[in-house]
């Protein structure tokens, strides 16, 4: 009887994952760049990120571009040596008002340039109003960073795992909600400095939970579909699952959730500097300055309109960026 | 539909009107800052409480329109020669639920102060000086009868005091010492006595009409039963909680308020406006603001302002009239004496005690080249060139509370460099504890006078006084004090004057404390409104004259 | 379902004693105290301290508060309306906000529904652009500076609503308020509804109903929008919580006597009132607790294949 061919370990060759299912062509252009690609198409969302710089440009050179200190009282004595302050002035240009009207400007202040008004102690509002984007800056990345990485990473494995895992965790995040924010930032005041660190603590302890809320949601909403069903039947690991096949899926509530997230840091920055936890005065945020210009909203509102704008417009570049990510990441065919 | 729609707007219209009648006809309208926190006069200790109760409720004596202390429920007193018994005699009066006011009542509700201890139980003791007041009030003892206020009849009552107190009978306009009716207050639900319209009683000049705890609105009515009804021109008051001073003047403009209290920019707006000018009207609102200094070691980096010399460089430094005029701007003083003018008036002389401002320019005022001269002494003594500084501030005190303690870290780091201020925001109460657990370098406070003597504010800077957050100690002082009070000039009304104008002068010298301002109230009044009385001590506003 | 929804409610109660032991420890942990005075004497302090028993263990304390918290005493504010009980204050406010806060959760979820949905509808175009800037305006104008607008506009300028709240002429007085506090409401759920129903019409199974001849109004109603309602819910709940429980500012400028103002008045008022600071954060949790276990009962209403009782390996 002769002998079959007995195969030997030499008749193989290991194939390697990258060499199936290749299609080479895609393949050229990297993921990245393609989403890079759609992104800067958009033109949406060059414009949102247009005005991000913009805003980010101006927090840097801002409150040096004219004469004035964030913290400086414009003032001068008159003769019976009283102090006249600058405070409460409407937004004024002297050049401008001359070449309209054809007369100087009146007042004590003429011969200066306030392009926002002045505020209730006699500052230029142009340099804190872009002195406090700085601040509002900080928070709002900081909120998008929460949100993105312990917010939904938080919701998506509460979701994805489900049963006693779910349980706990959620039953963690009533508790975390439930403890009243300036009781809880009281506490952590006695034990570390009172300023923009502690305003992050604060941040970092709860903002992240309508996040996971969110994230939580999609993934219950997703993790029954049929093509998360196959990955694990394939023998997928939960990381992969998680974090490659779904997260793709829920971007689009994601991004639209980080959005308003950061106006209610902002606020909530505002809030925390006024009950002392926050940063000190002379320092301001776009928060602390609408509060302020709250005060005096219908006798001097000009004052309140600059920090709105500037907050009005950072949001307005968010979420065109967000808009213009969304379609970036998750091309639907009629795009490519 | 479109029926449908008209008909609904029609029944919005007619609302809206409605609305608009609550504060007109003779019905005041007046804003308070405030909840009013209780109506119970062992519990409230705040302004607008004060207010509201006094409307109802009389006591021995009440205020004339110069704050003087005239009859009331006690038709008069007399006053023994030791000047330690006061005896008043009661005229006919009624509760709303048509009692008589007896002199029971009287001590039923002082007996429960004292019984109680609370806040504004040191009226009793420490001011009022009546005999058996401390021993109940320290809880030494259980026996409420051992406090000497007695009513041999119903018409009679009877105080004893440890010492003469020669402003004794301008205290009883106090709400502390208002009467209760025992049998009333006994058949309430415990905790319930003034938390409803049911549960509270008047004999004043108004009646509770509408309140629950917590309300931003409340109204009184015209009480037909009190005593001097004849006088109240008013049929009733609709008290509004307001948020803001924004708010305040839109409400005014509205004309839904008849009087309301504005404050920085809004009295700027209002003076300008022709047509609110005339109605502004500003009282005073009697405390006085001022910088707290901790002298102890553990504070202001190891007992730097235990340096006189820093302290008064410091309190050299700052522009008082700037804050004022600029920040404050409602009319409040620029304050330059350890006690603030316009409350203590000399009874002998009508002169008020702190009329000159200038007394002790030699110490304090707005100079910052002897700003600069106090410290280059402070920084030989203490070996040391620069400073740092937190100072605290209440950010529930006032918008202008911010604004002024800015202000101040402005003018005291551009007059002397080499210290820094650091601001730190907290409430109120936080502020309080942490002056009282003597932990803070520098503090923005203030102080309502109680009374109107000048021993209100100088009583506080003797030696262990809990008061006195400043730890500061000095026995010529202490003995200048005990005389006034207890001792040598107890009875020389003009040599007891003389002495606390020394002792204010040591304060003054020392830089105890930096007076800041002696805080008015700018209001806004209708036009036609008359006959509002305005005090800066112990009740703000009081409406028995009052006609619209 | 039943028995699941025991099982969470049983789980309630655990957590919210949880929370209220965490607070009971905190608040007293906090900075400030709860006799707030310069005019007594330590000694007087002393013995009112003595007197609420707060010289005791904590865990005698803790076990005191709440026996009597099950008899319904939530006890007496100390620096806070202290004559009254807690619970006679409580019930004013809480109908007060509820009923402001549930008119605003009712208009702000109806019109940025609608807004959302005209939005997709109109996506790209005009419609769909004013609605974004109406949205992101309504987030970053807080709700007290837009009160003060409604408030100058139409109870001043043009006086047709009253100055202030009026309890007497509760739904009159309410709309100014209730507007304003609505306002957030609107424009988060008028985006998230507009972004999901985007999303929802590129998917495949809604192409497929398009194919199958499925248009208009029906389409939108019984496939897209209920697709897109999960997402909806989950940010509406917490929204809703914080409705309920009122706004400081707009409570405070609009002479509303309400949870938010008193919330604060407890933690950062005159004092800290330990009572009033327990009683509402019991309120506020088992709002909050309610509302979420609401949600996840509805996951499953509004998506059958979402069972949030069961754990993966159920599945």
């Amino acid at each position: 009887m002769e002998k079959g061919y007995i195969p030997s370990k030499e008749d193989f060759t290991l194939l390697h994952r990258q060499d199936l299912y290749t299609d080479t062509n895609f393949a050229s252009q990297s993921y990245w760049k393609s989403v890079a690609m759609h992104f800067f198409k958009n033109r949406r969302a060059v414009i949102g990120l247009v005005i991000i710089l913009l805003i980010i440009l101006f927090a840097a050179i801002g409150p040096s571009m004219n004469e004035f200190g964030y913290r400086d009282i414009v003032q001068y004595r008159n003769e019976n040596n009283k102090r006249v302050v600058a405070k409460g002035i409407a937004p004024q240009i002297p050049a401008l008002h001359k070449l309209f009207t054809g007369e100087e400007l009146e007042g004590n202040f003429s011969q200066y340039t306030f392009l926002f008004g002045t505020d209730d102690l006699g500052r230029d509002l142009w340099t804190r109003t872009w002195y406090g984007a700085r601040v509002s800056l900080l928070i709002a990345f900081v909120t998008i960073i929460i949100d993105m990485i312990i917010g939904m990473s938080y919701g998506l494995v509460s979701g994805y795992f489900g049963g006693l895992t779910d349980n706990v965790m959620q039953r963690f995040v009533e508790i975390a909600n439930s403890v009243p924010r300036l009781v809880i930032v009281s506490v952590l005041a006695i034990f570390m400095p009172k300023g923009m660190g502690l305003v992050i603590v604060a941040l970092l302890l709860t903002e992240w939970i309508g996040m996971s809320k969110i994230a939580r949601a999609e993934m219950l909403k997703i993790k029954e579909q049929e093509y998360v069903l196959a990955s694990r039947t394939l023998g997928a690991g939960h990381g992969h699952i998680i974090f490659r096949q779904i997260l793709p899926n829920t971007i689009g509530p994601i991004i639209t959730q980080v959005m308003f997230s950061i106006p209610t840091a902002i606020f909530t920055e505002a809030f925390l500097s006024f009950v002392g936890v926050g940063i000190a005065l002379p320092q301001c945020s776009v928060g602390t300055l609408i509060e302020d210009g709250f005060n005096n909203i219908t006798t001097l509102p000009y004052q309140i309109l600059p920090p709105i704008i500037v907050l009005a417009l950072l949001m307005l570049g968010f979420n065109f960026i967000g808009d213009g990510l969304r379609e970036a990441l998750a091309p639907k065919l009629e795009d490519m | 539909m479109k029926k449908f729609v008209a008909l609904l707007l029609t029944a919005a219209l007619l609302l809206s009107v409605v609305s608009f009648a609550s504060a007109e006809g003779n019905v005041l309208g007046v804003m308070l800052g405030t909840n009013v926190m209780s109506l119970d006069t062992n519990l409230a200790t705040d302004g607008d409480s004060f207010e509201v109760i006094a409307d109802c409720i009389d006591g021995l004596m009440q205020m004339d329109k110069d704050g003087a202390a005239v009859p009331a429920i006690a038709e008069s007193y007399d006053l023994s020669e030791d000047g330690l018994t006061y005896t008043f005699h009661l005229r006919d009066a009624k509760w709303s639920n048509g009692a008589a006011v007896t002199a029971n009542d009287f001590v039923f509700a002082w007996r429960r102060i004292a019984k109680e201890a609370g806040e504004y139980a040191y009226m009793l003791d420490e001011i009022g000086n009546i005999k058996g007041a401390a021993e109940i009030i320290s809880g030494k003892t259980d026996d409420l009868t051992t406090l000497a206020v007695s009513a041999p009849d119903e018409k009679t009552l009877v105080v004893e005091l440890t010492v003469p107190v020669s402003f004794f009978p301008s205290l009883m306009y106090f709400p502390t010492f208002y009467p209760i009716n025992e049998e009333f207050y006994n058949s309430l639900a415990d905790g319930t006595y003034g938390t409803s319209p049911e549960t509270f009683l008047s004999n004043g000049a108004f009646i509770l009409e509408s309140y629950t705890p917590g309300t931003a609105n409340l109204t009184v009515k015209k009480n037909p039963d009190y005593w001097d009804a004849d006088r109240v021109k008013l049929d009733g008051i609709t008290y509004q909680v307001v948020g803001s001073s924004d708010n305040a003047l839109t409400a005014f403009r509205n004309k839904t308020l008849d009087v309301v209290m504005i404050s920085g920019n809004q009295v700027d707006a209002a003076k300008k406006d022709a047509s609110l000018a005339e109605n502004l009207k500003v009282t005073g609102a009697g405390y006085m603001w001022y910088l707290s200094f901790s002298q102890t070691e553990k504070n202001a980096q190891g007992g730097m302002l235990a340096n006189a010399n820093l302290r008064l460089a410091i309190s050299n430094a700052i522009d008082r009239d700037n804050l004022v005029d600029n920040y404050v701007m409602d009319g409040s003083l620029a304050t330059y004496t350890a006690v603030p003018p316009q409350f203590a008036a000399s009874s002998t002389t009508g002169e008020d005690f702190s009329a000159d401002q200038g007394a002790f320019a030699d110490y304090v005022g707005y100079n910052p080249e002897k700003a600069a001269e106090y410290f280059e002494a402070a920084k030989a003594e203490l070996g040391k060139d620069s400073f740092s500084f937190t100072m605290i501030y209440g950010n529930n005190e006032g918008d202008e509370v911010q604004k002024v303690a800015q202000a101040i870290k402005e003018d005291v780091e551009a007059a002397l460099p080499g210290v820094e201020i650091n601001l730190q925001s907290m409430t109120k109460a936080e502020r309080l504890d942490k002056m009282q657990n003597d932990n803070y370098d520098i503090a923005l406070t203030r102080w309502g006078p109680d009374y109107a003597d000048p021993m209100t504010y100088l009583g506080m800077w003797i030696t262990n006084n809990s008061n006195n957050y400043g730890f500061w100690s000095n026995a010529e002082y202490d003995q200048l004090i005990a005389d006034c009070t207890t001792g040598a000039y107890i009875t020389d009304y003009d040599a007891r004057w003389a002495a606390m104008f020394k002792a204010e002068e040591i304060v003054m010298k020392e830089a105890v404390i930096a007076p800041l301002y002696t805080k008015a109230n700018a209001n806004l009044i209708t036009a036609g409104v008359e006959g509002i009385d305005f005090h800066p001590v112990a009740l703000n506003r009081v409406y028995k004259d009052t006609t619209k | 379902m039943i028995k699941y929804t025991l099982k969470r409610v049983g789980m309630a109660v655990l957590t919210l004693l949880i929370i209220t032991f965490l607070l009971f420890v905190l608040v007293r942990i906090m900075p400030g105290n709860p006799f707030p005075s310069e005019r007594m004497s330590a000694e007087q302090i002393a013995n009112k301290r003595a007197e609420m028993g707060l010289d005791d263990p904590i865990l005698t304390q803790f076990f005191r508060y709440l026996g009597n918290a099950l008899h319904g005493d939530f006890g007496k504010g100390t620096s806070l309306y202290y004559g009254a009980p807690i619970s006679t204050v409580l019930s004013t406010a809480i109908s007060n906000s509820f009923r402001i806060g549930g008119l605003a959760v009712l208009w702000g979820s109806l019109v940025g529904l609608v807004l959302g949905i005209t939005a997709a509808l109109h996506r790209g175009k005009f419609l769909d652009g004013f609605c974004t800037v109406v949205s992101i305006l309504g987030v970053c104008v807080p709700s007290y500076v837009f009160l003060i607008f409604l408030q100058y506009t139409f109870a001043f300028k043009i006086p047709f609503f009253p100055y202030f709240f009026d309890s007497s002429r509760f739904l009159f007085s309410s709309v100014i308020p209730a507007l304003s506090l609505s306002l957030f409401t609107t424009s988060t759920i008028a985006r998230f509804t507009r972004n999901e129903m985007v999303e929802v019409f590129d998917s495949d199974y809604v192409r497929l109903a398009e194919a199958k001849g499925m248009y208009g109004r029906g389409l939108v109603m019984k496939h897209v929008l209920r697709n897109a309602l999960i997402p909806i819910v989950t940010v509406l709940a917490p929204l809703i919580v914080d409705l309920l429980t009122g706004a400081l500012v707009v409570e405070k400028i609009y002479g509303i006597n309400g949870i938010g103002k008193l919330m604060v008045d407890a933690i950062a008022g005159e004092g800290i009132d330990y009572n009033y600071v327990l009683a509402l954060g019991i309120l506020y949790s088992a709002l909050y607790i309610g509302i979420m276990l609401l949600v996840d009962l509805l996951y499953g209403v509004l998506d059958p294949r979402i069972r949030v009782s069961s754990g993966k390996k159920e599945a």
